[in-house]
């Protein structure tokens, strides 16, 4: 859990059932930001479709196209003020752009935020969009004014099938080191080959100083990396 | 019990409940009260085994996964039932009439500001007629020299119907920024309130000075009384917003901006709907010369006494 200066648990900390500490992932200003960048490319879309409809159908008649335009401002309207909220209700917090980016809306207990919560801090969309960012800059929990009167929080959400974990460790293993072989098991693939292979062979070299008999278990015939792999698979 | 042990021992059931939240909450409809219990009784040993390895193993991959099941969990098993959406009906005949009842002292505020604000252009206009010039442009008011009003254009140069959208949709914008603007501390409501008033004295005192406030007054009483209180109504929820954020009272300001923001919202919720109806009103009924004008005042009167009893509703008994 992480805690501030005077060992208490900080702000992004709730405590779950049975007063379980949960930490939570907090989205910063810059990925919010950009999550509402997509949306509103989102937005232009929906409107530049509404309108190329709207003209479509306008050229059946002059009395038609009146109406048409009628229709437009209309469509315009809601879909200017409505997506956000209309999104993220449907979608229990995520708009499309929160999507992408992997966030997604929680109220301050990380539960899902009602309706209410997804109206209010979307009716407030159009001030933050001057005090927003400086808001989220300046919190610690990187609520804009919506958030605030919502009573919500925007959160990565992880996927947690994908962690690296690791079902063998060398025996005497600290969970300190076991988080490096995991850490270094899920950067690998991101890495040059030739540094990872480098970096696998001295791990493989610590394994066999603390552990021979599961250094021996490893499977020679592959590489460094995929020996190690094989930790994490392993029953 | 080390590390690489406690994962052996404790994946499977962090892969039976991933498996079975995610069926969850793909068919949600489908899940049986026994289905639910298990998925509950599943969440409960994530959250212990969550705090084993967040205390035991920090840093590690099952530490974070954990964490992450934790949460997916928690968001799906806990919703908040303080915003539960009611009714349609339920809505009208309670939920709005309380809200309504509830938010008297900063409607009255509202409609205080709104009529200093009123006589203040007004009586700024009748001593500065330039005012009105500033305010209504060269055209308008050559059209006022000539006798017309800058209101006929609304039907000679569009048909009703896209005069009727774009006025319900401005007036929506206008109402929506008297609310939101509450959240600047209650500045943005104040500047929409004190806004409309002065403009509206100062229009109303400029149609004076060339003889046409008959014709004026003729044009927006079938939808200017509803149309002002609509958008002051509005605004008396962004004050309370404001309100909220500057003195929190003796509750925690979180709490005191959650009843406050959902308090404005329902004043809101409940004053977007006539919009429409004004829209239509002000693009078909107010500018046809052919509706007479004791009818059009007719129709403005029973408009806003038709809100105003609908908002107080009299069969609501008054809550204890």
């Amino acid at each position: 859990m992480e805690r501030d200066t005077a060992g208490r648990p900080s702000e992004a900390t709730v405590l779950g059932l049975d007063n379980v500490p949960l930490e939570l992932p907090i989205a910063g200003p810059g990925s919010r930001s950009l999550a509402a960048f997509l949306d509103y490319l989102v937005v232009g879309i929906g409107v530049f479709a509404w309108g190329a409809l709207c003209l479509a159908v306008s050229t059946l008649g002059k009395q038609t196209g009146w109406w048409m335009l009628a229709l437009f401002l209309v469509g315009f309207f809601f879909i200017e003020y409505g997506y956000f909220a209309a999104v993220e209700i449907a979608r229990e917090g995520q708009t499309f752009g929160k999507w992408a980016i992997g966030l997604r809306v929680v109220t301050r207990e990380a539960a899902r935020p009602g309706p209410a919560a997804f109206l209010i801090r979307n009716a407030i969309r159009s001030v933050d969009l001057l005090v927003g960012v400086p808001l989220m800059a300046l919190d610690p929990l990187s609520r804009r004014l919506g958030d605030r009167l919502a009573g919500t929080l925007v959160v990565y959400e992880h996927a947690a099938a994908r962690e690296m974990v690791l079902r063998r460790t060398p025996s005497g293993w600290s969970a300190q080191e076991a988080a490096l072989l995991e850490a270094f098991l899920w950067r690998a693939p991101e890495m040059e080959p030739w540094r990872a292979e480098r970096l696998a062979r001295q791990l493989i070299e610590c394994i066999r100083h603390d552990d021979p008999a599961l250094a021996a278990e490893m499977d020679p015939s592959l590489g460094p990396v995929d020996a190690l792999g094989g930790l994490a698979k392993s029953a | 019990m080390d590390y690489a042990r406690f994962v052996r021992l404790r994946s499977p059931i962090w892969d039976q409940f991933e498996s079975r939240l995610s069926a969850a909450q793909k068919e949600p409809r489908r899940l049986g009260h026994a289905d639910l219990e298990s998925v509950a009784l599943a969440y409960r040993q994530i959250l212990h085994d969550h705090a084993l390895a967040a205390s035991r193993f920090p840093g590690t991959g099952a530490a974070r996964r954990l964490g992450a099941l934790a949460l997916r969990g928690t968001h799906w098993l806990h919703w908040d039932r303080g915003d539960r959406v009611p009714g349609l009906r339920q809505f009208f005949a309670e939920t709005f009439p309380r809200t309504f009842r509830a938010h008297l002292a900063p409607l009255a505020v509202a409609v205080s500001l709104f009529m200093t604000a009123f006589a203040f252009g007004a009586c700024l206009a009748v001593v500065q007629p330039g005012i009105g010039l500033a305010i209504l442009g060269p055209h308008a008011i050559e059209g006022l020299r000539q006798g017309h009003l800058w209101t006929e254009s609304l039907v000679s140069t569009v048909p009703p119907v896209v005069s009727s959208s774009g006025i319900a949709t401005n007036n929506m914008s206008v109402a929506l920024a008297g609310w939101a603007g509450g959240a600047v501390l209650g500045l943005g409501s104040l500047y929409v309130i004190l806004l409309n008033g002065f403009l509206l004295g100062a229009v109303l005192a400029t149609t004076v000075h060339y003889g046409l406030l008959g014709a004026m007054l003729e044009f927006v009483s079938a939808h200017g009384p509803l149309e002002i209180t609509l958008i002051l109504v509005s605004a008396a929820g962004g004050l309370s917003l404001g309100q909220a954020l500057v003195a929190a009272e003796d509750l925690p300001r979180r709490l005191v901006l959650r009843r406050a923001s959902r308090g404005a919202l329902v004043l809101l919720v409940g004053c977007l709907p006539w919009f429409v109806v004004l829209g239509i009103v002000e693009a078909v009924v107010s500018p046809a010369p052919t509706v007479p004008p004791p009818l059009k005042a007719a129709l403005g009167l029973g408009l806003e006494a038709c809100f105003l009893v609908l908002a107080w509703n009299p069969l609501l008994p008054a809550e204890r």
